[in-house]
């Protein structure tokens, strides 16, 4: 039996860690949601389930805009970290705003699944789950 | 530059002039040396005629006891009558042995030759010469004026006299054959002009016997002043019997001696004896051209140069004021390109000051804009969060049934109002730099400034707190600035500094002034815990940016210093090492 569908936010705003993590809770009770609130934490995170063998999650909503390491930061650092990763990672970039910047910088990672604005609706989420998980969540 | 070129044409001009002259001379000179020789053949040709005449006389085989006027008058009329036909003779005469006349025959008029009364003639010089005489010699006397009875006769009568010994049919002389011969004739030829030329005949003594100058003949002797050379010719150049020919005071002398002394003739068949001449009477023959002939004959070379002066002063005057015109406006030229250079390269200046100030404005710009948009992002991004949060949790309270989870709801909109607050304040900060058209400039001493500032924090108050504040100001220490910017900018990097200092060395911030570029130069440097600029290089001055998580602060400082520092124009780069500390470069 397959271990539950894991699913990572990195944002360093708490309130919208809360209402993602609430809304994604109101779609499914099987998907684990695991928060942080800056990139640092989540590449300290990634850094530990590599070593320690402990499973992947495998959709990341990734905010841009964070202290200590923001979410190009992360990415450079998760390119780092990708040979020694197996399973395949969904990385959504999330912005507030589609600034035009953000959205080419953003095309220049493969690394990144997609781009979401928020907020991100429950039918959004729902397609990124069904896309991912299939019938599977 | 007239003067220049004119000097050697002059210069060419005289020395045409004076070859040209003298060839015209050297060709006068020919002429006239031609003249005298002509004039010279002509006069010695006549006496020879004389000579020839005298001979004839001496010739004669004459009776024993000559007495033509009584017993042997038969034997000399049929001569006289010959005579009388001999116009040159102006008087025909047998002399004796002792000097006395024993013939006399005498011209009056032109053709009648009379028998006249004898004289005593011993006395006389020709006579006297003539007693000298061998056969076949015959004397000549120098031309002078006819005497009679110690007077000299009226009219002037130039005569010449001929004198050869006689003999009878035996050999034995009987005395002297003497002829006068009329001179007149043979002077008035000899003076007779030749191309304007003044001709001359002057005994050995330099006398004048005749020229062409003066209508008497051997005016000396009758006492004429001005009958010596001296007087008449002006010159002193002719005090030698010999032929030359020389230029003296613009006169141009030829003369040719005719001496006749010693020599021989012979006359008849060529059997005859020669007849030697006997003469203390020797003649120069002088012709001048005077200057005035000189200067005519000289006048069309002088003529021709002049107008070559003249046309070549001409000619050069207007070359050289052709040249000065072009000089001039040459001149004019250059300087009006000059003017226009100056002006050139004034507006050029102006042009590269406007330049400056325009890329000054522009760089100005181009921060604001930047500014501006990152103002934008603030807004639109970090305002937007907290509204759609809000949104969604008043979506999730009007969908949620459930009373006590609403009431778990409620508080997180506080959260949400807190959290606009808090970006509105920051906001506020950010315009009001952003907004502040006019600062207050003023002249800031950086010194006092950082000492004011030093005081606000503790940790720099007392030696043992553990941090100090360094100044290395040589360089500079004034400059204009908002000093409520400044201020706050300082007040940041001490507060960072302190913030960020290592627990394991003697914690220290540093202001060191500089000028790179002609520009004034601010380092700040610290030993901190610095910065992984790999990591965060792109983020340091940017908003909510926070590299250090168990340190406080909201991710404002360097933001605010840098908008700070840009809303006049400087600019901030930073250097960090981590574990070594952080160097910020302003350059004002």
């Amino acid at each position: 039996m397959k271990t539950k569908p894991n699913i990572l936010l990195i944002d360093d705003d708490e309130l919208y860690l809360y209402l993602m993590e609430k809304t994604i809770k109101q779609l499914s009770n099987e998907l684990v949601v695991s928060t942080f609130t800056d990139g640092e934490q989540a590449v300290e995170y990634i850094e530990r389930c590599t070593e320690d063998n402990i499973e992947l999650p495998e959709v990341i909503f990734l905010d841009i805009n964070m202290p200590f390491l923001d979410g190009w930061g992360f990415l450079n650092e998760f390119k780092k970290l990708k040979p020694k990763i197996i399973n395949s990672i969904n990385i959504y970039m999330v912005s507030s705003s589609m600034r035009e910047i953000d959205v080419k910088r953003a095309s220049n990672f493969e690394e990144l699944t997609g781009y979401v604005i928020k907020p991100v609706t429950k039918v959004e989420l729902a397609e990124i789950f069904e896309k991912i998980y299939h019938e599977n969540w | 530059m007239f003067i220049g070129l004119y000097v050697p044409l002059f210069a060419l001009t005289l020395f045409l002039y004076h070859s040209q002259k003298a060839e015209q001379i050297d060709a006068i000179m020919e002429r006239q040396i031609r003249a005298n020789t002509m004039k010279k053949v002509s006069f010695e040709e006549k006496y020879l005629s004389f000579l020839r005449n005298i001979q004839y006389w001496a010739n004669l085989k004459y009776p024993k006891n000559f007495d033509p006027l009584a017993e042997h008058s038969s034997f000399l009329n049929s001569y006289l009558e010959l005579i009388e036909y001999i116009t040159i003779y102006d008087q025909f005469r047998f002399i004796d042995l002792e000097g006395k006349e024993f013939f006399r025959a005498q011209r009056v008029g032109n053709d009648t030759l009379i028998i006249n009364p004898l004289q005593d003639k011993n006395q006389h010089t020709y006579v006297k010469a003539g007693l000298q005489l061998k056969k076949n010699q015959i004397y000549l006397s120098q031309i002078s004026l006819n005497k009679e009875n110690g007077k000299i006769e009226i009219p002037h009568k130039p005569v010449m006299r001929a004198v050869a010994p006689i003999f009878d049919i035996d050999e034995n002389q009987i005395g002297l054959v003497v002829i006068n011969f009329k001179m007149k004739k043979m002077l008035d030829q000899i003076k007779s002009r030749v191309e304007e030329k003044n001709i001359y005949l002057l005994d050995e003594n330099f006398k004048v016997i005749t020229a062409s100058t003066i209508e008497e003949d051997l005016p000396y002797e009758s006492e004429n002043k001005n009958s010596y050379l001296d007087g008449i010719l002006n010159t002193k150049a002719i005090t030698h019997f010999r032929d030359s020919t020389f230029v003296e005071n613009g006169h141009i002398w030829s003369q040719q001696s005719i001496n006749l002394n010693g020599k021989t003739f012979t006359f008849g068949s060529q059997s005859n004896l020669p007849t030697e001449v006997v003469t203390q009477a020797n003649l120069l023959l002088a012709l001048e051209v005077p200057p005035r002939v000189v200067e005519a004959e000289l006048l069309p070379l002088f003529r021709s140069l002049f107008m070559f002066n003249i046309f070549a002063i001409a000619g050069l005057l207007i070359l050289c004021y052709v040249f000065q015109k072009k000089k001039i406006e040459k001149e004019q030229f250059y300087k009006e390109l000059e003017g226009k250079n100056i002006l050139l390269t004034r507006s050029k200046d102006k042009l590269e000051e406007n330049n400056k100030k325009v890329k000054k404005i522009n760089n100005s710009l181009e921060i604001r804009n930047k500014q501006l948009s990152d103002f934008n992002y603030l807004i639109s991004h970090n305002l937007r969060s907290p509204v759609t949060s809000m949104s969604v949790i008043v979506e999730m309270i009007q969908n949620e049934k459930n009373p006590e989870v609403q009431q778990q709801l409620l508080p997180k909109l506080n959260q949400v109002a807190t959290s606009i607050t808090h970006l509105t304040e920051d906001i506020n900060d950010y315009v009001s730099i952003l907004d502040n058209k006019e600062l207050k400039i003023d002249n800031i001493d950086l010194e006092n400034l950082v000492e004011e500032i030093k005081h606000e924090f503790t940790e720099t108050l007392f030696e043992y707190s553990g941090f100090k504040v360094l100044l290395d100001l040589k360089t500079w220490k004034n400059i204009s600035y908002s000093k409520f910017y400044l201020q706050s900018i300082i007040h940041n990097f001490i507060s960072n500094a302190i913030k960020y200092k290592r627990s394991d060395v003697e914690a220290y911030i540093e202001f060191e002034s500089a000028i790179e570029n002609d520009q004034k130069v601010l380092y700040v440097r610290d030993n901190g815990i610095g910065l992984d600029l790999d990591r965060h290089g792109e983020s340091v001055f940017k908003l909510y940016k926070r590299f250090h998580r168990n340190v406080s602060g909201k991710g404002m400082g360097l933001f605010l210093v840098k908008s700070q520092l840009e809303a006049l124009n400087a600019t901030i780069t930073i250097d960090s090492k981590v574990g070594i500390g952080t160097t910020f470069k302003i350059i004002f």
